[in-house]
């Protein structure tokens, strides 16, 4: 680089300024000296004549001061102009090069759009994900707020939430919402989607003006009053055809009639929940009172100028204030503040980043096997550049032509990069799971347009610089001499071989990577759900608000009973069970339970997840019974209130000891529920959430034994689970549909799906991440193999007499392959040694996406390294063998 | 706007005098001075406060260029030459002001 640098100082010229004032100074004194010399000649002394030409010169030092301006100006634009001509001369020079090898310049353009269009689609999503701001006004400010317990953060109770807004003084605003699943009627069959219930201030809070129509206010945010909806954008035109005229028209939800008066726009989604409309949350006075049913999700906006750190500090004041206050609800739990970014976007961030990480690697291999055909290229130029010396060109400016065909080369590379990465973004919004928030609106914007410009000059520099301060250096003489055989071959070895290492550690790396979440996937794919997925199909099915409050507990019951029974006299069903939440799909809540014995105080309460089933729904999901027995028909209303307990609750509230018979405190209790219940069975563990989900406790209760308030809690909706009999539980499907028209024909069922279906949809995210991965490692390991490949047969041609000479003194065709293949391996070996040591180091950002296996697992290493040596043996043995074949006499003559 | 006008004209009156200066032969600063003088008999006194910045402009402007080499007296000194584009703008010039100000066209009529 010192090279490069004295060019540079040239070009920048700090010569130049002293020239130009110099110049002026010299002029001027030429000038006074001339007037006194004309002065003197009229008859003045030389004193009074020198001081008269000074006189007469005027402000010598403002005219001075001007001229040297204007002469610095002209400087500056004579360098730029003369650096432009220079530029476009070395733009049209690279290009007519460039035309005139068209083999090189197809494989390195390729080779590097391989590269950079990965690397920009890749980035595309990063900055659609993570760097994109919110559509929100200062969407700094806004941050979630969590109730939060020791197990994690968890949702907020409406009187925990009114007290914060009484209470906070950091938040400007303090909004909730309420999540649920609805019925709408427009017009014919009804539809179930999901709604917001939200306090007035959110959209203010926001900074969102509808799109059409108007939001509702505090005064129809109130119970009575709060017959409205405001509808998403995507609602509003897969229902209503984007009509202009829905301001005002009336629609049900839940079957009660509501007005639409809004319409937002597609960008507000404030959650990131993807919801079709809202409606005011209207808050009772006693629920206002109420700190037990954490649903609600608080947003809020911070003060200007308040950091999260010190709203923190003063909700942790209010917590203990809380906690004293109300302290069956409140003693164990505290509140959390979390950005909103950062509670949005999640460990996506980490995840994309760690891909953009291993794009660029690939993008850097990329630039090894181009830097690699320039080397030898450049060799072959040798003798073009040693005349282009001679005849007087510095070596900076050598560099900078050469600099230029690379930067030709790789904006040429970008351009097919763009289109490669266009392609690629589309695949990529096609394959991956929907779960990632704000992939969608990945495009090719400026910014990443910028992006890849960026990364043309960049890998233009990293494959271009050194080639081209190698071949600047080249020695004249020997250049002219010998025609290219340059005595430099050997310094150009050891770089090459450099080359080899690098690319092989990297390649190295990636596999790694991707071996890890190979191991991960089939680990997961390993895991026992807990259940038996085979032929099930499972459905949501939502029930209309009751009509009469006192009976709608045991409306709800018959009504599910019924279904149950009529789909089990159905063809082709092999068993059937109604669930109020079925493992991979949503419902469910959670209750604080107490193990009899000990204190019933909420710092006791296990927290488990609540399943309302009916009789036979744990062995028709042929969940294992440990112990004891499943809930059956005998476990109605009035008889002993019983439980089936998960093996984790078993482990969490009775260590050691058989839990059959124990008691357990579970929910409100009450005159018609008791709280205390008995354990009658311990169920084995059952991956709820999928295989890459932690396994929580879990209890069972019969769905006849359920106190009124739970249908309250699992708003009315269960999941009805059927086993076909044939296998296949797609043809089960027109069969449940049937059997719940047959029931109540305004029933909607929805979210149908078979278990298989959605334990695979459960892997969709670490499969994808998968995928990418090990495509980035193939295309790494590819590239570094034509790497390999490319200068060990540049080696061997290069060594032409070398060989014959070896093979005249004796040396066999093994001999010559023998040696060929142990130089090749040798920076192998290297690069796979620096390889797993970078793979020590960079797999343990791939932590968070490890199921079964440990970031620095011996075995993938080992497999990847063998791989890794075998690839690279076969690049090094084509080429190797091909000239040992050679004759030597031919060889030698050559 | 009149007075920035006036500027320009008076800028432009006198960047023509200097190139139709330079028109017979490469110049030094003090020689166009002086020669301006002499041809107008001191009528057209050019300050060197203005002949400087505008051969230093029209240098800039690719009217003309600057070499150093020896004056008549044996001493180094900057001299200007009229460009083949200084001689284009020159004779524009001349054209444009004929008709603007007889002072000019007197300074300008061939007088040698």
């Amino acid at each position: 680089m010192p090279r490069l640098g004295r060019g540079r100082r040239q070009l920048g010229s700090p010569l130049w300024k002293a020239s130009v004032e110099h110049e002026v100074d010299a002029e001027f004194e030429f000038h006074v000296e001339m007037r006194t010399r004309e002065y003197i000649a009229r008859g003045m002394d030389p004193e009074s004549a020198r001081a008269a030409a000074v006189a007469r010169f005027g402000d010598i030092g403002r005219v001075n001061a001007e001229c040297r301006g204007i002469g610095n100006q002209r400087e500056r634009e004579m360098v730029t102009t003369e650096y432009l001509a220079e530029l476009a001369h070395d733009v049209r020079f690279a290009v007519r090069q460039l035309i005139k090898t068209p083999a090189f310049t197809l494989v390195a353009v390729f080779t590097l759009a391989l590269g950079v269009g990965a690397t920009t689609a890749i980035f595309s999503a990063v900055e659609s994900v993570v760097l994109r701001p919110f559509p929100y006004r200062d969407a700094g400010e806004l941050v979630f707020t969590f109730t939060h317990w020791t197990f994690g953060n968890g949702g907020v109770s409406v009187g925990d939430y009114a007290e914060w807004q009484r209470r906070s003084r950091s938040f400007a605003q303090l909004g909730a919402f309420e999540f649920k699943g609805v019925t709408i009627a427009t017009d014919g069959s009804p539809d179930r989607v999901t709604a917001a219930y939200a306090t007035a201030n959110v959209f203010p809070m926001y900074g969102v003006k509808p799109e059409l129509g108007r939001v509702f206010t505090a005064d129809e945010d109130q119970p009575g009053r709060d017959g409205i909806v405001v509808l998403s954008d995507g609602f509003w035109r897969r229902n209503f055809a984007s009509s202009p005229a829905i301001v005002g028209r009336a629609m049900t939800v839940n079957g009660r009639p509501v007005t639409v008066v809004g319409v937002m726009p597609a960008t507000f989604d404030p959650t990131d929940s993807h919801e079709d409309l809202w409606a005011p949350i209207a808050f009772t006075p006693k629920q206002l009172a109420f700190h037990d049913e954490h649903y609600l999700t608080v947003v809020g906006r911070l003060e200007p100028g308040v950091a999260i750190g010190s709203a923190q500090r003063e909700m942790d004041v209010v917590a203990k204030q809380l906690a004293a206050e109300f302290p069956e609800t409140n003693k164990v739990s505290g509140i959390s503040i979390k950005g909103y970014a950062e509670t949005v976007i999640g460990d996506y961030r980490a995840r994309l980043f760690v891909l953009l990480g291993a794009v660029l690697c690939v993008l850097l291999i990329a630039c090894g096997n181009v830097a690699n055909l320039l080397l030898a290229r450049g060799a072959a130029r040798s003798k073009e550049l040693a005349i282009r010396t001679a005849i007087g060109a510095g070596r900076g400016r050598i560099v900078r032509q050469l600099l230029t065909e690379s930067l030709v080369l790789a904006l040429a590379a970008t351009v097919v990069g763009l289109g490669l990465a266009w392609l690629g973004i589309h695949i990529l919004i096609g394959a991956a799971p929907a779960s990632i928030p704000r992939l969608t609106g990945t495009r090719l914007d400026a910014v990443v347009v910028l992006f890849a410009l960026a990364l043309a000059v960049f890998s233009a520099v990293v494959f271009g610089l050194m080639p081209a301060l190698r071949a600047a250096r080249g020695d004249l003489q020997s250049a002219l001499r010998g025609g290219g055989r340059s005595a430099a071959a050997s310094a150009r070895d050891r770089v090459r071989a450099a080359l080899v290492i690098s690319e092989v550690s990297i390649a190295l790396t990636l596999l790694v990577g991707a071996g890890l979440l190979i191991r991960s996937a089939i680990f997961l794919n390993h895991v026992n759900p807990g259940f038996d997925a085979r032929g099930l199909l499972s459905t949501r099915v939502a029930l209309r608000a009751p009509s009469d409050s006192a009976t709608s507990g045991t409306d709800a019951e018959q009504t599910f009973t019924r279904l149950v029974n009529e789909l089990r006299g159905r063809p082709g069903v092999e068993g059937v069970a109604a669930t109020s939440a079925a493992p991979l799909g949503s419902g469910g809540g959670s209750n604080g339970l107490v193990p009899e014995g000990k204190e019933q105080s909420i710092a006791n309460a296990i927290d488990s997840r609540l399943r309302m089933v009916t009789p036979g729904y744990i062995s028709m999901m042929r969940i294992p019974i440990l112990r004891g027995r499943d809930i059956n028909e005998r476990d109605r209303r009035g008889s002993l209130r019983v439980m089936v307990v998960s093996e984790a609750l078993a482990k969490a509230a009775w260590p050691n000891q058989d839990p059959i018979g124990k008691r357990i405190s579970c929910c409100e209790g009450g005159p018609e529920d008791p709280r205390w219940k008995t354990v009658i069975g311990v169920a084995a563990d059952v991956h709820t959430g999928g295989p890459t989900q932690e396994i929580r406790p879990e209890f069972y209760i019969p769905m006849a034994q359920a106190p009124d308030d739970a249908w309250r809690w699992i708003n009315r909706t269960m999941t009805l689970v059927v086993r076909a009999k044939s296998g296949d539980a797609t043809s089960l499907t027109p069969t449940v549909r049937a059997a719940v028209r047959s029931i109540d024909p305004t029933l909607p069922v929805y979210s149908i799906a078979t278990m298989s279906d959605r334990l695979s949809q459960s892997l969709a995210e670490s499969r994808f991440h998968l995928e990418l991965l090990v495509v980035l490692g193939g295309v790494g390991l590819l590239l570094a193999a034509a790497g390999i490949y490319s200068v060990i047969a540049y080696f061997v041609t290069l060594r032409r007499n070398e060989i014959g000479v070896r093979m005249a003194l004796g040396a066999t065709t093994m001999d010559v392959v023998r040696l060929m293949t142990w130089q090749g391996l040798r920076p192998v070996f290297w690069g796979a040694l620096l390889g797993v040591i970078t793979s020590v180091w960079a797999t343990r950002l791939l932590r968070g996406s490890l199921y079964g296996v440990t970031a620095n697992d011996p075995a993938t290493f080992v497999v990847v390294t063998l791989m890794l040596i075998i690839v690279s043996l076969a690049a090094i043995l084509v080429p190797a063998r091909r000239v040992a074949s050679v004759d030597p006499t031919t060889a030698l003559h050559s | 706007m009149a007075a920035t006008e006036t500027k320009d004209r008076l800028h432009g009156t006198l960047d023509a005098l200097v190139l139709k200066t330079l028109s017979w032969g490469p110049r030094h600063g003090y020689a166009i001075a002086r020669w301006l003088e002499d041809t107008t008999r001191n009528a057209i006194q050019v300050e060197e406060g203005s002949l400087y910045p505008a051969l230093y402009r029209m240098e800039r402007k690719g009217w003309i260029e600057a070499e150093w080499g020896m004056s008549e007296l044996g001493r180094k000194a900057k001299f200007y030459k009229l460009t083949q584009r200084g001689r284009q703008q020159l004779k524009a010039e001349s054209a444009e002001w004929a008709e603007f100000a007889r002072a000019v066209s007197t300074v300008l009529a061939p007088s040698s």
